[in-house]
This record gives structure tokens, sequence and C-alpha cells, in this order.
């Protein structure tokens, strides 16, 4: 556990969507906010959205954490998928929702088994496809 | 675990020039006020009480604290900003706080009794207490800090927070490098996942009361001395004119002075100086126009090249052998500037992450605050970080966000109702003892 977490309890229904992406492959992407005093679903993305669909998903001054299906093809031509942890907190956002997203993220992360690569974005410029890519090649 | 959500928790950061303290839930704290004490020795005051002709001493704050007195037995304590500023013959000004750690936990006592029952008007007994600590205390110091919350005040809850992993969460931030410029002290500290990387903490003993010093004696050498307030009576003897008489005070003590000096310079570095855009240089630097100051004496000062030349050693610590009567400072302590600090700790951290701490730097403490730091050291990063890395500085815009980030992030994570459960309550203290608090408060 990490030093000062906030203790902030999950919604069940996280644990069981995120299932879906990863093994139904349902959902692209899952937005996930926190709102009294537990972590919930914010929107679900469709399996054919684009990465612009789910960055355009974010508000712009308020945080949220999100997971992002990226599918890619190798150098050897091989078809491939991996998980995205995104935490959103950009500046413009209070210090309250700030804090209370930054101080429960380990535990959320936690909650969530199969995610390979992980975000913190204040911009959208830090969660751009071409960083996305730069992680995954 | 604790379950009394309904009173207010009280957050304390005590830091090595300023204690905040105040309710949580709130956007700042109530009380700041210096975390250094005033102390008497007890059998000396008795002694001389009668042949001394020096002023009467508060009757009011000296029989509060009288009763408290007798039991610690030798010596009594004046805490708080109006306390500390009344001259008392003997007294000493010491601070709890040595190099980041307690070592006066007597001192510390006083300074929690002032803020709770002077500044906060609260009973410990009833509110649930989450303090922040040094990202590099000690088990011993965290246990100890533990025993006496519990045993002395009664707390009814306890955590101990980390200050480098609260910036970086009141900015948002799970991984993250703090750099926290203080008062007595600047810790370079990576955060990541809301862990503190201890073998990557770096630090140095270069904060704000170094630099005062430092302009203390440079205006010094160059004839601008600074009286204490309490050295000179300040008469107006026609509207607008004003006539200075020096008081002498035999029986006050080196520590006295200099702290009463220090509160004078400090304001004079708050108000002028400013970190210069690029390394500073004694040539360059000459012609600068000045900028005066008036002292509490009615005497004006003007400040030229000091004014750069001051916030300049936080980047080139060498700078200060130039100042007369700093000379041998450098025997004492490596020299590192502020971007050097931040390279070396971000080399210690694992390769996976290292990109990542240098796009989010975080400014926090009241040193850091000064006007263009956050400009300059996000330039000499970018010149000597590796090419690859991103480099970003951050810090809050609101100066009382930048100032006070780590009480902040304590009041907001002490109000939250999920928070509750985590406290470190007084049952699990009495089953488990002192040593639970590395269980409960990781």
């Amino acid at each position: 556990m990490a030093n000062a977490a906030s203790g902030m309890a999950v919604h069940d229904d996280c644990k069981l969507k995120f299932m879906e992406l990863k093994a139904k492959r349902n959902y692209r992407f899952i937005l996930f906010k926190i709102e009294q005093q537990q972590i919930v679903i914010d929107k679900l993305g469709e399996p054919n959205e684009s990465y612009d669909d789910f960055t355009s998903s974010f508000p712009a001054d308020e945080c949220r954490y999100a997971v992002f299906d990226f599918d890619f093809t190798t150098e050897e031509n091989c078809q491939k998928s991996k998980i995205f942890f995104i935490a959103w907190s950009p500046d413009s956002s209070k210090v309250r929702m700030k804090m209370v997203y930054a101080s429960s993220k380990d535990r959320f992360k936690r909650e969530l088994d199969g995610i390979s690569f992980e975000l913190q974005a204040t911009d959208p410029s830090e969660m751009s496809l071409d960083i996305v890519k730069g992680r995954v090649f | 675990m604790y379950g009394g959500d309904e009173v207010s928790a009280i957050v304390l950061d005590l830091g090595s020039h300023t204690c905040k303290a105040g309710y949580a839930g709130e956007d700042a704290p109530k009380a700041v006020f210096p975390s250094v004490v005033g102390s008497i020795d007890q059998m000396e005051v008795e002694t001389e009480t009668e042949n001394n002709s020096g002023p009467a001493v508060d009757p009011k704050s000296n029989s509060k604290s009288l009763d408290s007195d007798k039991a610690k037995g030798k010596r009594k304590l004046y805490v708080g900003s109006q306390a500390l500023g009344y001259r008392r013959d003997h007294m000493e000004v010491v601070s709890p706080i040595k190099d980041g750690v307690i070592v006066d936990w007597e001192a510390v006592e006083g300074i929690w009794d002032h803020a709770f029952r002077e500044c906060l008007l609260v009973d410990p007994k009833e509110h649930p207490m989450l303090l922040a600590e040094p990202s590099s205390n000690t088990q011993q110091q965290r246990e100890r800090t533990a025993e006496l919350m519990f045993e002395k005040y009664k707390v009814p809850a306890l955590f101990l927070a980390k200050n480098a992993v609260l910036t970086s969460f009141a900015s948002g931030r799970a991984t993250s490098l703090v750099v926290d410029s203080g008062g007595g002290s600047t810790t370079v500290a990576p955060v990541h996942d809301g862990y503190v990387l201890q073998k990557a903490v770096a630090s140095s003993p270069i904060g704000g009361e170094f630099l005062t010093d430092c302009l203390t004696k440079s205006l010094e050498s160059k004839g601008m001395m600074i009286k204490p307030r309490y050295s000179f009576k300040r008469k107006e003897t026609r509207p607008g004119e004003f006539q200075v008489v020096d008081v002498d005070f035999p029986n006050t003590t080196e520590s006295y002075k200099l702290y009463s000096q220090r509160v004078v310079a400090s304001d004079i570095k708050e108000c002028v100086c400013r970190a210069p855009d690029t390394p500073y240089d004694e040539s360059a630097y000459s012609n600068i126009p000045t900028t005066s100051y008036e002292l509490p004496d009615g005497q004006t000062i003007e400040i030229g090249a000091d004014r750069f030349k001051i916030p300049d050693i936080l980047f080139n610590p060498s700078l200060a052998q130039t100042i007369p009567g700093v000379e041998n400072f450098a025997e004492i302590v490596p020299l590192r500037g502020l971007p050097q600090m931040v390279i070396e700790s971000i080399n210690k951290c694992d390769v996976d992450i290292r990109r990542e701490l240098f796009s989010s730097i975080l400014l926090a403490g009241g040193t850091a605050s000064m006007q263009q730091l956050k400009e300059r050291l996000e330039k000499d990063l970018l010149e000597e970080s590796p090419q690859a890395a991103r480099v970003k500085v951050l810090a809050s815009g609101n100066s009382t966000e930048r100032r006070f980030s780590v009480w902040i992030g304590g009041s907001i994570l002490a109000s939250l109702g999920s928070f509750q459960q985590m406290w470190f309550s007084k049952a699990e203290y009495e089953e488990h003892g002192a040593s639970y608090v590395q269980r409960k408060c990781p």
C-alpha cells in the first residue's frame, strides 16, 4: 500500500467491464470517474471507435482514469494488442480533484489485472498517439 | 479502523522554518508560525528577576505555561511569532529540527501545544491528527511521534504522510520528482506510484535561511547593518519625522539577535530577490539598477547585484564563498547546485521511470516560490538533461498553493470520507503498539 492512499472503494462494475474489454474485447476503451466515494464507470467505447474518439472523451477540466485497448502490428507482421492505463489530471482541474484521483490510483490499478503500460497525462499532448506508439514499439 | 468522520481532523506540517496547522478540508492552514522556540533556563531567571530592570514578562503567557513547565522542570519555552517577537533577557532561540531530524522533542511538544491550544483552540483528544513528515524520517522518529501523540495528547487517530507524496498527489500526479526548497534545506525526492524512492533522495542544507544569512553578511560587508527591531526605539517627533534612539540590552543572547535579524533580512529577500536568467557573473551585474528597501529603523538601503547573486547560490553554491563571513561553508557541505541534485536523483532511479520524472518536476516550499526560479531551473535542466528527455518543471500558479502544497495535500486527504478507514486508531495502537505505525502509514 502506498503512503497516503485515500482508501477509495472500487465499484464491481469497473472490474467486470474491464474483464469484458480484456477477454471478450467488447469495448475499445473505458473511462472511469470517482463519484460518491467510489470509482465508477463514466463511459464505454465501442470496439470500432478510434484513438481520437477516445482522447476527445476526456473532459477538459476534470480528472479521469481510463483504459484503452491498443491494436497494432509488429515488425514481424503479427497482430497484437496491449492495454494502456491513463491517469488524466489536467492542470486546470481543482486541487481537491487532483488529490483524490492521485491518491486513489495505485489501489485502483491493482484491481485491474492485465495492464501493460501506464501514462500520466496533464495535457492532451502527453497522451498523443505518438507517445502511445513510442511505448509499444 | 477509526469511524469518526463527524469531527474534522487536524493537519500539521512542522517544517524546518515554519509550522503550518489547521483543519482538514480547508484551503489554507489557519496558523502559520516559526518552528523555533525561545527558551530560558528556569534557574537563571529565578535568581535574576529581582535585580533585573528589563521589561516585565507578559503576565498572560507567563501564567499559562507555568504549570506545564513545572512538570518539565528546567526551562521555559516561548512559542509563536508574538512570543518570539518580544525580547527577553537570556532567551535563546533554539530549533527542534537539525538536518530534517527532530533533536529536541521538548521543543516539538511546545510547538504542538501552541498549535493546538493557542492557535486552533482545540482539544487534541477529540481530533484525529494528520502529520506531514520528511521523506527521510527514520523508524525510531516515527514510532516516537506515534507514542507521543497517543500517550501524551491522547489523540483518537493518527496518520503520518510523507511530504513529497502529499505534494505530488496535490498536483494530480502519483509519479513525479518533488523539489522541495524550504527554510532549512532543499530536498529532491522521486515519488513513484505514491512511494518515495528513498535511495534516490538528494538533499542539501541550502535553503531559505542560508540565503537569508548570505544576504545579511553581504549587506554587512557593504556597510549596511540590519538592526534588529528590539535594539532601537522609534518616535514620531513631528508628523512624518522620526527619531531613532538605540537601546542597549546587554543580556540579549546571540541566537535571539540572529533570529530578529533574520526576520528583517528574509523580508528583504522576499521583496527584492529573483533568480537570474543565466549564471550570475560579477562583472555583468556590477551596473545593474538598484532597488531600494526601507529598513524598520527608517534607513533606506539600495540593493543591486545581491538581488540576483543571493538566489543564484541555489544553483551554484560555490558563489557563497565570495561573500565575506561565509567563506568556510564549502568545507562543511559538498557543493551541488539544484540542477545537479535533480539529475543525480533521477539517475539513481530505474531507467524506465526517468523519462516520466523529467517531465513532471514539481516545485514546492517557500524558497521555491522565488521569482523566476522555475524558469531558471527548467532552462538549466534542458541544457544538462539527456536529449530525448522532455523536461517540464511545474509549480502551482497560486502562491499559497505553492507554499503550502504539503499542508493542502494533507488537508484534502484527511477530509475524504474514504480516508477515515485508513487512520491508525487509538485502539490499534493499544493492541499492537507504536511499531504498528510502519504498517498503517508505510
